[in-house]
Formats: structure tokens, C-alpha cells, sequence
């Protein structure tokens, strides 16, 4: 897994100069001796991905051996895809890799389409109707703006497991249980969002919006082509906080989704692992763990300036 | 100016009609749920037969329920342990690391990694690390040691030291970050004037860092707070066994595995809204914190 360096933080931070905070910086033989524990706990954080790695790519009966090896005697993508598998003759020495194990269509595929399809919608959603809502709320002159606004602030106190089970049994008397639908709905109008893209449009001037008002632009237009463009900053932001949520979302999906098909990726990895505990099974399991985390680290990868941003400005202003 | 009538209406019309998609999946799958998830903490419902009334019955059997006691000090304890760990290690990596320089960037990349990497992912990982016989890569490190295979997963003395652990170590990249963050604001001028007054670096530190970074603290403690006693995939994934939710003896159970197992095992959904309402109260409790926190902050 070959991610490039966090980018300078520096930037993130509103109002000062930026460059080397040399004012503070410990350096010489102190500042090493300082630091020396955290490289060592750096060791800790990468020896379990490169043990993860190692699994992946190690042949069954690689896995189960007594002690185990750091470097893969006989490397395989067995894991993946096991060439010498096949269902009519079960041969206790191969393993199906993680694209045979499920017995729906498409298999491993249909859990990253799931997954893929239902955080690019939940993403997309909720980003235009927040948008919408956040013009409004910091823009028009309506009543019952305050207490609408205020609303939204105090309901982001509530735990949204609070809410599970009303929400399971809506679900169920609408007939959406196993259903995309049950997946997305829900998670469209996010009050935090809401929240973010109204302080961030406040803070914007008014005299971009009443031209266009003057030049005869309607406000769904004024939307679109005006307050989105605006917006690019925050939304970007707000969109790596809703993609890692819905990719990682879990106790939801694991309530609202029977059938295998319908299954996101976490619920599928959940259940293959509920199912098979021997250590000759990891090696797969593994492998859909990776996979299932490529996606987010090639996100971070496009993204890094924004994610680190993002996560910076949530800090700073909360 | 004066607005005719008409052009009023249509303006407001409009703002109203661009606030109803939110409004109204808001209220839908928000505010009547809390509405409802309130009203069925007060009754027994099975899910199938209607709801009947049972007044406060579900919380006075919550204080004498021994699960959701023991869930609540598993709670507490792992909180208040990976809360006061992630929060010192956080502001500790961002002290060590929160250069320009190419080896701190990769650095805090290395730290950063867990959080972009898929949690169900993380948990699986953590659980072949773990793996009980010879073959995982704790019981290796272990015998490099002299030691015995050591069931981690079923020892109960160690499912909350273990939860605190995974949790410190995928957490603690992202407080780093916010503390850079932090750090990244606090203007340079007064770093030079204390070094031109001659302070040494324990008193920059003690009297210009850390009270500088007390809002990125209150938000790295408060946001932690919250999102710790919601924990939930750790239990479930790496601990659960065959017939409970909370690993060996319950070693691991907290608030939302046991919410999860009365309304989703047992189809308790009453007494899980019960148990909801104690989270929000306990979650909301320590949001009014945070707020009080904030503004006393903004007032000194």
C-alpha cells in the first residue's frame, strides 16, 4: 500500500502566515531524542498492515504454519482467484479465493458495486439537498429561519442510534427492508452538513447572488450555477467525511439488509468471517479486506489537499 | 423597496420549495423517529403485536438489568482509557511530527494510515493478529519472548485493554492531524518573543502551546467522547462469539452491542429504546459540555 505523504498542514490553517513554525521547533540531538519513541510506535502501525499484506498474497498451507513467515515462501493470488478450485470437485488442499466464495451473482464484484453505488448516490444526494437547504437557510430572508436552523444544531446531539429502531420498523412497514432505498433515504439529509455549508455560505458575500437577482437569473438557477460553484471548497470537504461513512457503514446495513445480494461490503466480509475461522480461510478474508479499502486510499490519494483540510477545518471551527 | 405581493410569494414559494427535500427527509427519518423511538421506550413491543404502554417499567428494569450495568462500566472504562490514551498520544505525534520536512510528512502519513483504510477491514486485520494458536502474529511476537500462546479474544481480562488498543491506534493519526492543525495557528511571534525572554522550551510549551491549543482539545476529547460510547463493530466483529454479542463472559459489552442485541437478537424493541434514550441522555450531557466548554473558552 503505497500512500503518498499527508500534505503540509500549514495551509489548512486560516489566518497566519504559514512556512516553517520555526519558533518552536526542537531540533538538534534533543528533538530526536524526543521523538524516538514515536518512530518506534510507527513500527506498530506499519508491522500490521505488512502482516495483512503478507496473508494476502501467502498459499493455505503457508497460513497454518507453525511459526509463521514474515516473507511468503511460495506467493499466490490463490486468495483472489483459485485457479485449481472448482465446485464439482472440492479438493481439501485448494481454497476458492474471495471472487468464488459467494454464491450470488457477480459475487465479490456485486459487494463493491453495492458499496461503490450506494456511497456515490448517498454522496451526490445529500451534497445537492444540503446545498439547497444551506442557500436558503443563509440567504433568503424567510420566516422561520432561526428555528429551522436551530433545529438541525440541536439535532446534532442525537446519537443516529437513537433513531435505529423507529427507522428499522419505517423501513419495514414501507417494504424497503433489503432494498437500496433503505440504505440511501436515510442518510440524505445530514444535519452537519447542513450545518457546515450554511456557516460557509454566510461567510461569502451577498453581492455575487443580488447581481444575478438584478441580471433576472431565478434562484434555482442561482443554485446551480452561482452558490454550487461557490461551494466547491466546503463540498468537497463534506464529501470525504459522508464517503468514508457510507463505505464504512456497518450496524445499519447489518439490520436492514436479509439477502445475500443486498449486502454492503462490510456486512459481506462480516458474514465470511462469522462463517469460516480456520487460519487457512484468512488468507482470503484478508484479501477482501484489502479490496475493500482501495477504494478509500486511492479517494485519499486524489483527494489528499481536501481530506486533510476538511478534517482540519471541522477541528478548528468546532 | 417594496416587494409587490405577488413576486413575494413566488420568492418565497420558492425558498420553501427549495427547502423541502431536506425538511422533509429530515423530519422523516429524524425527528419522527426520535419522536417515536421516545414513545416506544415507554412500552413493550415485540416488533409484530402493537406496542402496549408500559410507563417508565422498561427503565426501572434497566437499573436492575446486571448486562446493561456491566455494559455501562465496560463503557465507561474503555472510554475514559481510549479517550485519555488517544488524546495524549494524538497531541504527543503532532508535537513530534508537524514539520514541513519530507520525514515528517511520511510520518504522518504512517500515523494517518488506518484512517483511510476500510474499518471492517481494520477489524479483520486485528483479528488475525490476534489469532489464538502459534500461527498469529501477537502470539509470535510473544513467543520470541518465551511466552505460551495466549488467547487474547477469550481471556477476559484483556478484551478492554484490547478494545483500547485498537481504538487508540486507528484513532489517534486523525487527533494528530487536528493538532497540526492547532499547532498551525498559534502565530510565530509568540514563540520569538518567549525565546527572546528567554523561556526555555518546557515553558513555551507549558504557557503558550498547550493553553493555545485548548479548543483543538476540548474537540479532540469531545468528539472522542461521543463517538466512543458508540462503539460498536469492534465488539461485534473481533469479540463476538457464538451465543453473545459481547465476547467470553461479556467481557466487551457496551452500550449499542447491547441495544443490538435486545432489539435485533431478542426483538426487545421497547427495552432497546430504552437503552437508545440512555445513550442520547448520556450523549447530549456531554454536548452541553462541550457547548459550556466553548463559550467559556471564547470568554477568557
Amino acid at each position: 500500500m503505497a500512500v503518498a505523504p499527508v500534505e503540509t498542514i500549514t495551509r489548512a490553517a486560516p489566518g497566519r502566515g504559514g512556512g516553517t513554525p520555526s519558533g518552536r521547533r526542537r531540533s538538534g540531538t534533543g528533538g530526536r531524542l524526543l521523538r524516538l519513541p514515536f518512530y518506534l510506535l510507527s513500527l506498530t502501525m506499519v508491522v500490521p498492515f505488512y502482516w495483512l499484506l503478507i496473508t494476502v498474497f501467502k498459499p493455505p498451507s503457508e497460513l497454518a504454519r507453525t511459526p509463521p513467515s514474515f516473507v511468503p515462501h511460495s506467493p499466490t493470488v490463490a486468495n483472489f482467484y483459485d485457479a485449481q478450485w472448482s465446485p464439482e470437485r472440492i479438493n481439501p488442499g485448494h481454497l476458492q479465493g474471495i471472487f468464488q466464495r459467494f454464491q450470488v451473482d457477480f459475487g465479490f464484484w456485486r459487494f463493491l458495486g453495492n458499496s461503490l453505488f450506494i456511497t456515490a448516490v448517498t454522496t451526490v444526494g445529500s451534497l445537492l439537498i444540503c446545498s439547497l437547504a444551506a442557500y436558503v437557510l443563509a440567504k433568503h430572508d424567510i420566516k422561520g429561519r432561526r428555528a429551522i436552523f436551530l433545529m438541525v444544531i440541536a439535532s446534532m446531539m442525537v446519537p443516529w442510534q437513537t433513531t435505529l429502531i423507529p427507522n428499522y420498523v419505517i423501513m419495514r412497514n414501507l417494504g424497503w427492508l433489503d432494498s437500496y432505498a433503505a440504505y440511501i433515504m436515510p442518510a440524505l439529509a445530514k444535519a452537519f452538513v447542513l450545518f457546515f455549508l450554511v456557516q460557509f455560505l454566510q461567510s461569502l458575500p451577498d453581492e455575487l447572488i443580488q447581481a444575478a437577482r438584478v441580471d433576472g437569473a431565478g434562484e434555482w438557477r442561482i443554485w446551480w450555477q452561482i452558490v454550487l460553484p461557490l461551494l466547491r471548497p466546503a463540498l468537497a470537504a463534506m464529501s470525504i467525511f459522508i464517503v468514508l461513512a457510507e463505505w464504512n457503514n456497518f450496524l445499519w446495513p447489518l439490520i436492514i439488509v436479509q439477502s445475500d445480494e443486498m449486502a454492503n461490503l462490510p456486512v459481506a466480509l462480516a458474514r465470511l468471517n462469522s462463517y469460516y475461522a480456520g487460519p487457512d480461510h484468512q488468507g482470503a478474508i484478508m484479501a477482501g479486506g484489502l479490496l475493500a479499502s482501495v477504494p478509500t486510499i486511492v479517494f485519499f490519494l486524489l483527494f489528499q489537499r481536501y481530506f486533510v483540510r476538511g478534517i482540519a477545518l471541522s477541528g478548528l471551527k468546532g | 423597496m417594496a416587494i409587490p405581493l405577488r413576486g413575494r410569494l413566488r420568492r418565497y414559494g420558492t425558498s420553501y420549495a427549495m427547502l423541502l427535500p431536506f425538511l422533509a427527509l429530515f423530519a422523516a427519518f429524524l425527528i419522527w423517529p426520535l419522536a417515536n423511538s421516545l414513545y416506544l421506550s415507554f412500552t413493550t413491543f415485540d416488533g409484530i403485536n402493537p406496542a402496549t404502554f408500559t410507563g417508565l417499567d422498561n427503565f426501572r428494569r434497566l437499573t436492575a438489568d446486571d448486562r446493561f450495568l456491566h455494559a455501562i462500566g465496560n463503557t465507561s472504562l474503555y472510554v475514559v482509557a481510549s479517550v485519555l490514551l488517544g488524546t495524549l498520544l494524538s497531541l504527543g505525534l503532532a508535537l513530534a511530527f508537524d514539520g514541513p520536512g519530507w520525514s515528517h510528512r511520511i510520518m504522518r502519513t504512517v500515523f494517518f494510515l488506518p484512517s483511510v483504510t476500510s474499518s471492517i477491514a481494520l477489524m479483520l486485520m486485528w483479528k488475525w493478529v490476534l489469532f489464538p494458536s502459534d500461527v498469529g502474529l501477537a502470539n509470535t511476537i510473544v513467543s520470541w519472548f518465551g511466552g505460551g500462546a495466549v488467547a487474547w479474544l477469550a481471556t477476559p481480562g484483556l478484551t478492554i485493554p484490547i478494545l483500547v488498543l485498537m481504538s487508540v491506534w486507528g484513532g489517534m493519526g486523525y487527533g494528530m492531524i487536528l493538532y497540526v492543525a492547532g499547532l498551525g495557528s498559534i502565530p510565530r511571534e509568540y514563540y520569538e518573543a518567549a525565546e527572546i525572554d528567554g523561556a526555555s522550551a518546557w515553558r513555551r510549551f507549558r504557557h503558550i502551546t498547550l493553553p493555545l491549543l485548548r479548543p483543538v482539545t476540548t474537540y479532540v476529547v469531545v468528539t472522542g467522547l461521543i463517538g466512543a460510547f458508540q462503539v460498536f463493530e469492534a465488539v461485534y466483529i473481533v469479540f463476538r462469539g457464538t451465543n453473545s454479542v459481547g465476547g467470553v463472559l461479556d467481557s466487551g459489552l457496551m452500550i449499542v452491542p447491547y441495544l443490538y442485541d435486545q432489539g435485533f437478537t431478542h426483538f426487545k424493541l421497547g427495552y432497546a429504546s430504552a437503552i437508545a434514550w440512555v445513550l442520547f441522555l448520556i450523549i447530549f450531557v456531554l454536548s452541553l459540555v462541550n457547548l459550556r466548554l466553548g463559550r467559556a473558552m471564547k470568554e477568557l
